[in-house]
This record gives structure tokens, C-alpha cells and sequence, in this order.
């Protein structure tokens, strides 16, 4: 690990550039913020703002193609894409690649991608309006295995670059850097606690958390709460940890040639036909039992156990796009309360 | 990856969410985002709106005009299809007069489309044979409350929702059709809000309140004069308002003093204390909503429905208030905007009277062409004309009445019998089948224009990605239609020239400019020199017929009910993953796999009786057709009801449903009608209604 001083981010970002696609997030005039592309030409100034869409996208594809068959033989469809950088990345997403990547572990679509990606982080130094990454690990700060470089604020405009790997310090080469003093970190870590300290009071997801686990919630609890799911998909979709996704064939006719095309596209767990078989039966036809599997995978000791973590990061996504008032607070309240 | 964001509506039913496209640097859309900024959906979409990029996907378009010639379609040039157009066009009305030709427009186009539409039909064709599918939605609201309060639109706006203290939502399934409303009455109702469900079944909304009032089909109006009865005698209505405000009441105190909760029990089937309860918490809540449907709307009592809705509300003074008011949920994206663009026979945009010739003379001078002064044929009286041969040549976009429209059988004979029959669209559809022409349609991505939701919220659609191929908006091709016909009557550049136009003729949208609209984020009609900012809440001064009337009306009883040989009632319902016909949403791999092809709600207990199990292959009959579709046991459904939703191409419930109109109107009764369900054997596919056809 390597800590520097950084009096200009433009400098980082003209650096980068050079041998990366660079990515940002951008808030536009609706104060909509997503992931953008910038040139050299252009710098915008780094945010520390959520993206409505995470960065999983750049990596776990909305929709690909896996293969084509043209009649005679199949041919996988490996994506090649050019060394990209995300810069700006916040600790509750990277947490969240960190987990996909995971999941993805074998997948050599998702990994094609992947290890062409510099992550760059960046600390948050204020709580987010849903957000409650503390709770569950995953934030403010970012964490050091989580990312290839982390921005830290300073104040006077100035950074604190910290490398955390060859791969950050090989793209970071060639770039005028003062060498920062120890003191700064220390000051970092004081920041990013005072700003665990500025959070609301989020016990009820840890008192949820815990009972999720206790197997106490009856079955017509859920039940309950699923009349409230109307199956939109919003909060999988952007769920920065949802990883379900199926396939279709689509069969592509041209003048010259017949291709068939498997693409893979997200699901969600949600739909009633997510786990349906052929025979109509269904281990999850009712929508209590695919309502309490989602929550299940975010929270489940047994889920921890294989990823080392909660399946949560504690971005708040979900409270703010689900149409039926049952994202993460107010799910989590009401375990507390009524379960 | 990244993409750009352009920001756009939601081409999915009347709530009018807030979305960007995302298009990637080929141009082409990978996947939607809701707009957390929006006045309404605030970051928030549901699975239609979610899946919209599935729905106009490239896979499986019409990309050039096609040609039938016998059973098959060729490719033919925009230049061939607009010439064959025109020259039948003109041969027809030559030898038969302007009153065998006429459009069907869509609800689903933008409200300069639809501006065209009927521009065209009354400029060039000359004639007022212009509708839409407001027919079978919504024309009962248009004609029942444009009696009763002077304007047939929702009152007040989606944002009341949360500034209300009882929600009455009758016969309407707001969490399915729209969703992100339904949404926001369930927040609310989380929040305190006091709810009441009045609906035959037991929707997602009524297993969240107790207050939930299961009534018979079509029982409404015994219902609400009982309401209105204990509301009287009660001394719980609004004197002020009943007195400042309307007039009527004496004779509804009349009128209703005999219809007591006891005496509309059996014809309910609703409880006498639970009728009492609804109106005390109706009339006494401080501020009351009434939102409803086409559980309203779909009878032959239509028009009847909404005034006794209308009378509701006046008695207790709910209305001109934020928090209040007589709400109708539009179905889809612009079947307000299509009203207000005049897509209807009898009115020119902005709902001026086709009868009245100082309209007519307004028009013909705007236009610079004498317009049609006949009266003009709804879309079911278009498609009867034809059957007889009295209408000949039909132009029709964005719809596909032969899945969605009543009595599937005699539609279909009907278009076949047209001597021209041309259809814009997206993708092959069960209408397009019968063309004689096809035009290939852009989707809403592909163009710029407005459209005007349910609360009257007049938004931008903006264009993200080229038009697909040879495709066309549908102002611009009717221009081109025009111009080949001779007429110079539709001449813009853009469609910011045809919403000027438009907003130059239409009084309730004097003030409105794209520039405005989009930096309000819309605009609510009526917006004039006074109201420069739109208007969230109509009547709060004053109607415009100056006072309200209450009019007295009468139960009437379902057209079709049920004897020995159709013993069972068949309703029908939507489901949130499908949208009208399902020729977008079915196109989701996601959606499209939640249902099998067609289905039938059925209680339990019924099944039971029937030896019909969950999944199994059934049989539904009545008087006018038959299909086969798979059962779905639900106590959703009480017992003697079975529901069917009108999706599904291949079962199509329209097959079954009856023709009884509404005599104002002309709204099919497409929520009641008799049948016969019988189990078919196990282990083989229903068969769809094109199998069925073929064997015949």
C-alpha cells in the first residue's frame, strides 16, 4: 500500500485516460446520476453520489449473447472489451462487485470484463440519504481489498491517493506524486468514523437481521408482506448483489445466413415463473415464499457463510424504487415490529 | 456498459412514469431507469415499464410497408403503399361518399398523432368517422361526468393520494393497471389513510383493508343510491356545498329515500351494516377520494356508474378540494390525450361539439377547408357498417380491436368485409393479419411528441433512437397520405408544429409550449392565460356548467346473467404483467413466461364442483363463441364468478363477452356475461382460437 499526496484529480484523470476508457458518474439537470463516459476533452469533477444504476452492468451484461450456433458450429461469444477504469467507485458498490466477483468466479464473460477494469474508489464523507452501509460492513470507507485505488477528500480541494495493489500502482506510474505523510490516514480514519457516527439509528435492520435468522418470522408473515411485491423486478435490478439471470434463444435471419443466438438477460427471483418447472410445479408459487428467499439471500447466516458477508451492501436502492413500500427499511421495520 | 440517459414517459397505461432511455453509442436501447426526479413515479417503475426496452425491441418489428395479396404479405415501397392508399381512398369516397371511410386512432400514439388523425379524417376524408379505444374504456366517464360536473376528467392529481384521509376505490384494480399508483394508495394507506375496496374480487388492494365491499357484478348503482340513502338520512352530506354548489339534490333526497342498505342486500350482495359503515367513513373522512375503473365504466349502466359516482361525491362536497374528487384511472398512456385531440365522432380537440356550427365554422377556417358536418361513427358502429357494406375502407393505428375488442367473431368478419383495411405497427398483430396494407410504425423511442396521463399531465416523449428501418410516425405518414391525396391540410415540419397547432385550437392547452412542458416537468390542463402553470385541482371555484348537477339514477341489471345452460358469470381483469393486447409487454421473454397463453380464474370450490384441477385444460362457452385455456384455482374469484384476462391472442376473452351497449355511449358490457365452464382431458394443450378456427 502506497499513500499520495494528489493537489489536481484532473492530472489522475488525463493519466488514466491515456490507457483507459474512463467512466464517472455525472448527475444531469434532473439530478439523475449514472455512469458516463468521459474524454480528455471533458473532466467533469468527481461526485460522491450513488448512481441510481449500480456499476454491476459493466461486468454481469442486462442483456448478452453467450453463443451462435450458424448451422455447422458454435461459437462462444467472448466479450473483448478495452481496458477501462470506473472512477469514483463508492464502497457500498465496490463491496458489491467484490461479492459478484464471487459469484462470477468461473463465469468467463462476466471475468472477461472484469480483469480488464481498474477500480477506482472513493471514500464517502457524508451518510447518503437510504443508505446504511455501516450496518453491514460495507462503508463508508473503502475498503482496501475492494478496490485497485482509493480517493480519499481532503480538505483545500487536495486528495489522499492510496494504491492498494500492483495493478493500482503499475496505472498510476508515470503520474508526478508526492508521497503523503502517515498523519493523513490517520485523519482519514477519523473522517470516515465521524461519518459512520453522522447515520441514523439503524438498529431495526440489525434487530431484523437477527430475528431473519432465528427462524421466528411465520410463513403468514411473509405472506402478508408479499401482497405489497408486484413483481416489478426494480429492486433485483438494481441490487448491486443480484446476480439471477436466464437464457433464450433468438434465431437471427439475414439475406446471407439462418444464426440462432443464446443470450443471457437479468431475472429476478421475484416472478412467480422464476423457479417454475415444465410440470407447473413450483417450489416458490407463492409470493411469501419468493418475498422471504429474496430477503433470505440479502441476510441469511447461510448465505454469510459462503460469502463472507451479507448479501446487503446497504446502498438503499430498493427502498427507493420498490412501488409497494417493501425495500430494505421498511421490510426490516417491520420484522422488527410485527414479526 | 454505459449508455446515454434520454429522458422520456413511459409508454405504458395512464399513470405517465418518469424514465430514461439508455442507447448505447450504436444506437441502440439496452435497458430503461426510472427518473427519481418525476412528480409522479419518483424513481419507481413497475414490470411493464421495467421491460420496455423488450417491448419495442427490433426482434420481430415490421420494418417496411407490406402488401397482402390473398393470404400472404409482400414488401412493397412507401411510394406504392401511399399511392394504392390514396387512389382506393378517393375511388371509395368518389362512388360511395365520405361516410364509408374512417380512422381508428390510438390511444397509444402521442396526442400529435392523434391531432393528425383526426385532422386528417375531418380535413381530407371529410368525415367525422374518427374514434378510438377510449369506446371500451373510459367514454362512460366522458359522458357521465360532462353531465354531471361540465368536464369528463380526473378531478384532482396522483399527488392527493398523500394528501387525503379515506380512499374509496371501486371497480378498479389499481396495484395491476397502475401499478405505481396502486403503489402510492397502498403507501398511503401504510401511512393511516382510511381505504375502502368495492370490487366482486378480492383484489391486492382488498386483502389490505377490512373495509372491503364484495358486490355482485354490476350492482353499482343500488350500491351507491344506498350510500347516498344513509348518507341523507344520516344528515352526514355537505349543506354548504350541496347548496352553493349543485342542484338536484331535492329530487335525489327523493329519489334515494327508499333505498335503504336492507333493501339492495340481495342485489348487492353486500352486507347492510358494511353499507352503513362505507358511509359514515365516506361522507364524515374530512377529505375523500374515489378512484374507479372499468369496473365502473365496462356495463351497459356505463354512463349511469359514473354520475352516481359523481352524485357521491357532490353530496358530501369531496370534490374541488386537494384530497377529493372523482378520479378515473385511464388505461392506457394517451387515451387522454386522444380524447382531448378530438379522436372522438362527436367532438373537435379540446371536446367542442362537431353539432354546433359555430365549431364547425372555427374548424374549417383553421384548416382552410370545409370540414364533415354529418355526425361521425364510433368504432363499433364502423365495424357493424362494415358488416352490412356500408362502410368501406378503414385507416387504423396503435390498436388491435380484434383481441381487445367485444365479440371477436363478428370484428373480424367485419374488417374482412372492408374493401381497404390499413394498419400501422410495431409488429404483426391479429388485427394487422386482415390488412390489406401494413405500415411500419416507430415506437414511442423513435419519436418526439406528448402524451397527456390520467391526472391531465400533458409530458414530452423524447426521441432516443433513429426510426427502425422504413419505419414512420404516425402524424408523418398520414401527411404523406394527405399530400398524395391532394390536400396540403397537414403541413408541419416537426411535431412541435402540430402540438402548436393543436394548442392553438384546443382552449385547455392555450398556453402550453414543449419548452414549458418540459421544464415543469408537464403541464395540467386546463392551462390557459389564467392558469399559465397547468391546474392540479379542477372545480374548486366553480363548475364549468356553474353548478353540478346531481342526476337521479336507476340499478340496472347485467344484460346476460346466468340460467341452466351458461351457469357461471364471466368477468374479466388485467393482469400487471400485460398491457391491452400483450403485442408489447408479450414480447418480454420475462413476462411472457409469468402466464400460460390465456387463463381462467376459478374459485376453488367451483373447480371442485367441475373436476378441475390447477393448470388443467378447461373449456369456456357462451352464447357467442367458445376457447380453451388453462384454469387458475383462486379465492381471489367468489364463487360463481370466473374472470378471464383479455391479453391473450389465443384465448381471447373477447370471444365470449357480450355486445350489450351502454345506450349513451355504446360501451360494450364486457365485465358480465354467462358461461360454461367444463373441464377438457387432462394432458392436452387447450387448443388457441386459431386452432379452433382451422378446424372448423
Amino acid at each position: 500500500m502506497e499513500v499520495y499526496q494528489l493537489d489536481d484529480l484532473t492530472q489522475l484523470q488525463q493519466h488514466l485516460l491515456v490507457q483507459h476508457q474512463l467512466y464517472q458518474v455525472i448527475k444531469n439537470d434532473d439530478e439523475q446520476c449514472a455512469w458516463q463516459q468521459q474524454t480528455k476533452e471533458a473532466n467533469e469533477p468527481l461526485i460522491a453520489m450513488l448512481p441510481q444504476s449500480s456499476a454491476k452492468n459493466f461486468f454481469f451484461a442486462e442483456h448478452e449473447s453467450l453463443l451462435i450456433f450458424n448451422g455447422d458450429y458454435f461459437q462462444e461469444t467472448l466479450p473483448t472489451p478495452e481496458p477501462f477504469v470506473l472512477f469514483g467507485v463508492l464502497s457500498c458498490d465496490l463491496t458489491a462487485i467484490s461479492y459478484q466477483d464471487k459469484f462470477f468466479q468461473d463465469d468467463p464473460y462476466y471475468q472477461a470484463r472484469r480483469k480488464q477494469c481498474l477500480l477506482v474508489g472513493l471514500d464517502c464523507i457524508q451518510p447518503c440519504q437510504q443508505g446504511f452501509c455501516p450496518t453491514v460492513d460495507a462503508g463508508p470507507g473503502v475498503r482496501q481489498h475492494n478496490a485497485d485505488i482509493i480517493l480519499h477528500p481532503l480538505a483545500n480541494q487536495q486528495w489522499l491517493l492510496i494504491t492498494t495493489n500492483d495493478k493500482g500502482a503499475e496505472a498510476i506510474k508515470g503520474l508526478a506524486l508526492t508521497t503523503s505523510h502517515w498523519h493523513l490516514l490517520t485523519q482519514r480514519d477519523l473522517t470516515l468514523r465521524q461519518c459512520e457516527q453522522d447515520f441514523p439509528d439503524h438498529s431495526y435492520i440489525i434487530n431484523g437481521i437477527d430475528k431473519l435468522n432465528s427462524g421466528e418470522i411465520k410463513d403468514s408473515f411473509w405472506q402478508q408482506l408479499a401482497v405489497q411485491c408486484l413483481g416489478c423486478s426494480g429492486c433485483t435490478t438494481l441490487c448491486p448483489t443480484c446476480s439471477c439471470y436466464s437464457t433464450r434463444s433468438i434465431s437471427v435471419e439475414s439475406e446471407q445466413n439462418k444464426v440462432i443466438k443464446q443470450e443471457r438477460f437479468w431475472d429476478s427471483c421475484l416472478y412467480e415463473s422464476f423457479q417454475r418447472e415444465a410440470s407447473f410445479h413450483n417450489p416458490s408459487s407463492e409470493a411469501g415464499k419468493r418475498v422471504q428467499r429474496f430477503w433470505q439471500h440479502k441476510f441469511g447466516n447461510e448465505f454469510f457463510t459462503t460469502f463472507n458477508r451479507h448479501g446487503c451492501v446497504g446502498c438503499g436502492r430498493c427502498e427507493q424504487t420498490c412501488p409497494g413500500v417493501i425495500g430494505v427499511h421498511s421490510v426490516m421495520k417491520r420484522i422488527t415490529n410485527d414479526a | 456498459m454505459s449508455a446515454s440517459l434520454i429522458k422520456t414517459t413511459c409508454p405504458f397505461c395512464g399513470v405517465g412514469c418518469g424514465m430514461y432511455l439508455k442507447v448505447n453509442q450504436h444506437g441502440q436501447l439496452l435497458s430503461v431507469e426510472p427518473q427519481q426526479s418525476h412528480p409522479i413515479s419518483q424513481g419507481k417503475l413497475c414490470d411493464k415499464g421495467w421491460s420496455t426496452a423488450y417491448a419495442i425491441d427490433s426482434y420481430q418489428r415490421i420494418t417496411q410497408p407490406l402488401k397482402r395479396i390473398n393470404k400472404s404479405f409482400y414488401p412493397i415501397s412507401w411510394h406504392e403503399a401511399l399511392t394504392t392508399i390514396a387512389d382506393e381512398l378517393t375511388a371509395i369516397i368518389d362512388e360511395s361518399g365520405s361516410n364509408t371511410v374512417g380512422i381508428i386512432s390510438s390511444a397509444r400514439a402521442s396526442n400529435e398523432d392523434n391531432y393528425a388523425a383526426q385532422k386528417f379524417a375531418r380535413a381530407v376524408l371529410k368525415t367525422n368517422n374518427i374514434d378510438h379505444c377510449a369506446r371500451i374504456c373510459h367514454s362512460p366517464t366522458v359522458a357521465g361526468l360532462k353531465q354531471s360536473l361540465g368536464s369528463g376528467a380526473m378531478t384532482n392529481s396522483a399527488k392527493d393520494i398523500f394528501q387525503t384521509d379515506l380512499i374509496l376505490v371501486i371497480g378498479a384494480d389499481p396495484t395491476e393497471n397502475h401499478s405505481i399508483l396502486g403503489g402510492h394508495i397502498m403507501q398511503a394507506h401504510a401511512q393511516g389513510t382510511e381505504l375502502i375496496v368495492v370490487d366482486p374480487r378480492v383484489t391486492r388492494l382488498a386483502k389490505l383493508t377490512p373495509m372491503h365491499l364484495q358486490l355482485k357484478l354490476g350492482s353499482n348503482i343500488a350500491l351507491i343510491n344506498a350510500l347516498l340513502h344513509v348518507i341523507i338520512k344520516e344528515q352526514w352530506f355537505d349543506e354548504n356545498f350541496v347548496k352553493s354548489r349543485c342542484q338536484g339534490f331535492e329530487q335525489l333526497v327523493k329519489h334515494v329515500k327508499a333505498i335503504t342498505p336492507e333493501s339492495v342486500e340481495s342485489v348487492t350482495g353486500v352486507d347492510a351494516e358494511l353499507i352503513r359503515a362505507t358511509a359514515r367513513a365516506y361522507s364524515q373522512a374530512e377529505r375523500a377520494m374515489i378512484f374507479y375503473g372499468m369496473g365502473i365504466t365496462q356495463y351497459v349502466s356505463g354512463t349511469n356508474n359514473v354520475i352516481s359516482l359523481a352524485n357521491l361525491a357532490l353530496s358530501c362536497g369531496h370534490i374541488g378540494k386537494a384530497g377529493t374528487g372523482v378520479n378515473p384511472l385511464r388505461g392506457q398512456n394517451n387515451v387522454q390525450g386522444a380524447c382531448d385531440m378530438g379522436c372522438l365522432p362527436n367532438v373537435y380537440p379540446g371536446y367542442q361539439a362537431v353539432a354546433e356550427l359555430v365549431n364547425q365554422e372555427k374548424f374549417s377556417k383553421a384548416w382552410g377547408t370545409e370540414v364533415a358536418q354529418p355526425p361521425g361513427l364510433t368504432s363499433l358502429g364502423m365495424t357493424k357498417a362494415a358488416q352490412s357494406g356500408d362502410f368501406r375502407a378503414l385507416l387504423l393505428f396503435g390498436e388491435d380491436p380484434v383481441v381487445t375488442d367485444p365479440d371477436q367473431n363478428h370484428v373480424q368478419s367485419s374488417l374482412k368485409n372492408l374493401d381497404l383495411l390499413v394498419v400501422a405497427e410495431l409488429t404483426m398483430t391479429e388485427t394487422a393479419k386482415l390488412a390489406d396494407i401494413i405500415l411500419p410504425a416507430v415506437s414511442f423511442a423513435e419519436k418526439d411528441g406528448t402524451f397527456t396521463n390520467c391526472e391531465r399531465r400533458v409530458q414530452k416523449v423524447n426521441q432516443a433512437l433513429a426510426p427502425l428501418a422504413e419505419a414512420k410516425g404516425d402524424w408523418q405518414w398520414l401527411q404523406a397520405l394527405a399530400k398524395q391525396m391532394g390536400s396540403q391540410a397537414l403541413n408541419w415540419q416537426n411535431s412541435e408544429e402540430v402540438f402548436n397547432e393543436m394548442a392553438s385550437l384546443t382552449p385547455a392547452y392555450q398556453a402550453m409550449t414543449y419548452q414549458k412542458i418540459a421544464d415543469k416537468s408537464g403541464l395540467q390542463w386546463p392551462c390557459t392565460k389564467e392558469t399559465p402553470d397547468g391546474t392540479a385541482i379542477l372545480h374548486q371555484q366553480s363548475f364549468p356548467i356553474g353548478k353540478a348537477r346531481f342526476i337521479c339514477v336507476n340499478q340496472v341489471d347485467i344484460d346476460e346473467p346466468i340460467d341452466e345452460n351458461y351457469p357461471l358469470l364471466l368477468t374479466t381483469n388485467r393482469l400487471h404483467f400485460h398491457y391491452g393486447c400483450g403485442s408489447m409487454t408479450r414480447k418480454s421473454p420475462l413476462l411472457e413466461r409469468e402466464t400460460p397463453p390465456g387463463i381462467l380464474f376459478i374459485n376453488p370450490d367451483d373447480a371442485k364442483a367441475l373436476h378441475i384441477t390447477h393448470q388443467a385444460p378447461v373449456s369456456v362457452k357462451s352464447r357467442r363463441g367458445y376457447v380453451e385455456t388453462r384454469a387458475m384455482l383462486s379465492d381471489d374469484v367468489p364463487i360463481g364468478i370466473v374472470a378471464m384476462p383479455y391479453h391473450f391472442k389465443e384465448a381471447p376473452s373477447n370471444q365470449l363477452t357480450n355486445t350489450a351497449q351502454d345506450p349513451v355511449t355504446k360501451m360494450p358490457e364486457l365485465k358480465a356475461c354467462a358461461v360454461v365452464v367444463t373441464a377438457l382431458a387432462k394432458g392436452i394443450a387447450p387448443k388457441t382460437i386459431q386452432q379452433l378456427q382451422e378446424a372448423q
